[in-house]
């Protein structure tokens, strides 16, 4: 733009002390509608939740007990559905790490190469994930139906029969069924983010690799990984946060169920807080939920904080 | 895609695509049987299964599963956060990553971590003091009562993604407007906004189909039936019709259309705003 030109208007120095004042204040101006909300309504409730966490209250009445880390003891040592919901957390956490991830990373792989139908497919195996999770978790309830649903209708099929069953009212296979409709969902963004790491490897690398007489397992291995490096640790951090995050799908396909074996935390610290009203011990489950996430995320937070 | 020349498919690129169709058939399945299911009479199905030709289209499942559900309600409700919530915080979430991408103050680092630990932060942890909150605001049952905790806990990752894109518009293009003595709220206006169209359409679909599939907070903040949103309303008329098979199928589908449509004609932008949100800027 043409500043010489502009230069002969009021130079700054002249500029009054309360103008100097709100030129230095103007970045936090533009902060502090942002700033406003993410106090009030993150970090407040947070820190009173934190505060709950030590209390024994009902989460509606006047009166309440202050028990120190009573809940957290509780958590730890005599609640066995808290010790089931962790557990499955864990595993669920595990598997999310490297199911859908492996997965993604495959079709992006795939679909990185020219073959026709790309597209196609990529909108195909991402499209559940667009999804709102109570439709998906309803979509496959209706997979899992013991009488009419695909899964069952495929068994017997192919003269498996004698596996069919009803999925989500089984104590074995309910957490598993629950997580492979979490599958479906979550290939797509890995799938997405893997495609868009693998564009930005420069060709020339696997150009030279080629020169130099590597095969194609040992591009992979020392050109391709390496340049995914980026894409693995936003991948993974994604799934950590998300594993400890899992709500929706428990809630509407098995409520907790069959008996309590599907309880992750997040139900839960639900179910203790709004069902049988231990708002205390909920804000306790909330609170080791958070502590888990923000430890498992620094790594990510670290990267995209980075300069 | 078209002028490059069409590598030749060997014997390994033809098991591949195999491969590859038979697992978009297997992704596609589960809308296929709730696709087969709501076109479908309850006594068709009961008799002939999903996976069969429905011996009559029965379209008019879907405008029975409408009205008794309920659906123009939630679909209304649905329709108005979104239009709430999406570009009031797209909005603060621009205005605060202008000066994190383009200023040097005193604590701008210190401020984007700030902001970055929320992304970290479960809905969980919040839940029940916003349920007090909202009451003591007199917003309980409201759906007014969303709108602050959805901006506050969609500001993270948008504040990300927009100082990434602010980022790379070139700092040249900002000092010569300052030099001219343009004010920083004229250069974000005139310069920074126009420059990050695409970027702020992108965000703006992404963060139109998540407020549609939020969940748990409208679980918890909004009880009265008229303020629920779609996957609430949804989740209902799941528990008061369980057994009529054809027309909860027909329920699923209408929720699940309108983010299936914008996903297929908007894919392109879709796509560019979730890789842009994982690549630092």
């Amino acid at each position: 733009m043409q500043g010489i030109q502009v230069s002969g208007q009021v130079p700054r120095r002249t500029r009054s002390k309360g103008q100097r004042r709100l030129t230095k204040l103007q970045p936090y101006l533009f902060i502090a509608p942002a700033m406003i909300f993410y106090l009030g309504f993150l970090v407040y409730p947070m820190l009173v939740s934190l505060w709950t966490s030590f209390l024994d209250w009902d989460g509606l009445s006047a009166n309440y007990t202050f028990v120190g880390l009573k809940n957290y003891t509780d958590f730890l040592f005599h609640d066995d559905v808290a010790q089931t919901a962790l557990y499955n957390n864990v595993l669920w956490t595990l598997g999310a790490l490297t199911i859908p991830t492996s997965l993604g990373l495959l079709m992006a792989l795939i679909l990185n190469r020219r073959m026709p139908g790309t597209l196609a497919f990529r909108t195909i195996i991402y499209a559940p994930a667009v999804l709102p999770l109570v439709s998906v978790g309803l979509i496959w309830s209706w997979m899992y139906n013991p009488n009419f649903g695909a899964i069952n209708l495929f068994l017997h099929w192919v003269g498996l029969g004698n596996l069919a069953g009803g999925w989500l009212s089984s104590f074995d296979m309910a957490m598993p069924s629950v997580f492979i409709t979490y599958v479906w969902g979550s290939v797509g963004l890995p799938m997405i983010l893997y495609l868009a790491g693998l564009q930005a490897i420069n060709g020339d690398y696997y150009d030279s690799a080629r020169v130099d007489g590597a095969n194609a397992v040992q591009r992979f291995r020392h050109v391709t990984l390496p340049g995914l490096r980026e894409s693995h640790v936003i991948v993974l951090s994604l799934a950590v946060i998300g594993g400890f995050k899992v709500f929706d799908l428990i809630y509407t396909m098995t409520y907790g169920g069959p008996g309590r074996v599907t309880q992750v935390l997040g139900t839960w610290m639900y179910f203790q807080t709004f069902q049988y009203y231990h708002a205390g011990y909920g804000a306790a489950i909330a609170w080791v939920i958070a502590s888990i996430i923000l430890v498992l995320a620094i790594p990510y937070i670290r990267h995209m904080s980075k300069e | 895609m078209q002028t490059a020349p069409r590598p030749r498919m060997t014997a390994g690129s033809w098991l591949v695509l195999g491969c590859m169709i038979l697992l978009s058939v297997v992704w596609l399945l589960p809308f296929v049987s709730v696709i087969l299911t709501s076109l479908r009479s309850q006594g068709d199905m009961m008799m002939h299964g999903v996976f069969t030709w429905p011996e009559k289209f029965l379209w008019s499942n879907f405008v029975k599963a409408w009205s008794t559900g309920g659906f123009g309600i939630y679909f209304k409700n649905s329709l108005f956060i979104i239009a709430m919530k999406v570009p009031l915080g797209i909005a603060l979430a621009s205005l605060a990553a202008y000066p994190l991408a383009k200023m040097s103050f005193r604590g701008r680092h210190a401020i984007f971590l700030f902001f970055l630990i929320g992304l970290a932060v479960p809905v969980q942890v919040a839940l029940q003091p916003l349920v007090l909150m909202m009451k003591a605001l007199g917003l309980s049952n409201s759906l007014f009562a969303l709108l602050p905790p959805y901006l506050a806990f969609g500001l993270p990752l948008q504040i990300l993604v927009m100082r990434g894109f602010f980022r790379q518009i070139p700092t040249e293009l900002v000092e010569a407007a300052r030099v001219d003595g343009a004010s920083e709220i004229t250069i974000f206006r005139k310069i920074m906004i126009p420059l990050s169209v695409p970027p702020l359409a992108a965000l703006f679909i992404i963060d139109t189909l998540a407020t549609w599939n939020e969940f748990l907070l409208p679980l918890v903040l909004t009880s009265a039936s008229d303020s629920r949103t779609v996957p609430l309303g949804l989740l209902q008329f799941q528990g008061e019709h369980s057994s009529q098979y054809t027309l909860l199928k027909a329920g699923v589908l209408i929720s699940i259309i309108p983010v299936l449509i914008i996903f297929l004609f908007l894919q392109r932008y879709f796509v560019a705003g979730l890789t842009a949100g994982a690549v630092k800027g």
